[in-house]
């Protein structure tokens, strides 16, 4: 075996370990940006929300994703009907992929691509 | 000369190897490959993945005397190096069907060892096309969309890689989405995680040149996703 293949077969090797690290802690914090993914992965559109439109929708029943208060500061996750959002001058869209507009968004909307699919639970 | 050019005539020149038994071309120009006249838009890498089956290296080995515009790496004998510059370099890589798709091992040979790579079990032969001039055969879209989903990636390569995934998924038929779920459930959990993980991050890919762009695929994506969830004992 030359230098270079029996170094990348020990790089492969130790990312196997952590994966399968990252596996069995899955449902602990290691777990958490898988589960944020998750959630933002089945939206098709996100807006960030005031403060008092967040505590609006939440009144009126939608549940926050729980992946929210896992972050440190919490953020308040909410997927709704497209409609419910159309309703809110003050929703600012943000384009649905890993940015720091999305992270740092503290009440964030999330619209499913269709209205009975959000994430399976 | 263009990304095409190159790729075709390496094809042209890898012609001995390409047409042995058990080679299949896998890795990210199988995509370039499969557009119409094999238009080769994506640019990914500078090299032709060879896979190889570890059954067939000894027939394969017999032939690499042929490979005349080619000549192995100093430092890494599964890497061919182009005598021109208007050629990809080949890396050879193993297949090996009864291998974990977590695992890897050397195929020791003091001509061409092999890095074999258990993610590459999960890739069969498919189509044959003709291209150069040479009759070469593909993987079935299934298995390279699952190859490409259950590997650990990491940083830049690892995000483009993604979109190679993206541009097979945008290929594949429905009966391919059957195999690939079939697929898909014979895997154990932690590498069902790890296809679910890998949907996740390209659905969430910001747009890179001269790659697919995810934004308009994502609904594709998420629907893959959710069908893979459905079902799936790790998905309380």
């Amino acid at each position: 075996m030359t230098a270079v293949q029996e170094r990348r077969l020990r790089e492969l090797r130790s990312r196997m370990l952590v994966r399968a690290f990252d596996y069995r802690q899955r449902r602990h914090a290691r777990g958490v940006w898988f589960r944020l993914r998750r959630v933002l992965a089945f939206a098709s559109e996100a807006y960030a929300l005031p403060r008092s439109e967040a505590e609006r929708l939440i009144a009126e029943g939608h549940q926050p994703e729980p992946v929210g208060r896992e972050l440190e500061p919490a953020r308040i996750i909410l997927y709704v009907p497209r409609e419910c959002v159309a309703g809110i001058a003050s929703a600012r869209p943000l384009a649905v992929r890993l940015s720091a507009e999305i992270l740092s968004a503290e009440f964030l909307a999330l619209v499913p691509f269709d209205v009975d699919a959000g994430p399976l639970r | 000369m263009t990304f095409r050019d190159r790729l075709i005539a390496t094809i042209r020149a890898a012609r001995p190897v390409l047409e042995s038994p058990g080679v299949l071309v896998v890795g990210s120009e199988v995509p370039n490959l499969l557009e119409k006249d094999a238009a080769a838009t994506l640019v990914v890498s500078q090299d032709l993945d060879v896979g190889v089956s570890v059954d067939c290296h000894a027939t394969l080995r017999e032939r690499l005397g042929d490979l005349r515009e080619f000549e192995p790496s100093g430092d890494e004998p599964s890497v061919w190096t182009p005598r021109s510059a208007g050629l990809l370099e080949l890396n050879f890589v193993g297949m090996d069907p009864a291998q974990d798709p977590a695992e890897a091992y050397v195929l020791e040979d003091d001509l061409l060892p092999l890095l074999v790579f258990g993610t590459l079990s999960l890739v069969s032969r498919g189509a044959e096309v003709e291209i150069g001039g040479t009759r070469l055969a593909l993987p079935r879209p299934a298995g390279l969309l699952l190859e490409k989903l259950v590997t650990d990636r990491t940083g830049e390569k690892g995000e483009r890689d993604l979109l190679v995934a993206l541009g097979v998924l945008a290929m594949s038929l429905p009966g391919d989405l059957d195999e690939l779920e079939s697929l898909y459930r014979r895997l154990r959990g932690e590498l069902r995680h790890a296809v679910r993980s890998n949907l996740t991050i390209l659905s969430l890919l910001a747009p890179r040149s001269g790659m697919p762009d995810p934004q308009p695929r994502r609904a594709e994506v998420t629907a893959l996703l959710r069908r893979l969830e459905a079902g799936d004992p790790e998905i309380a």
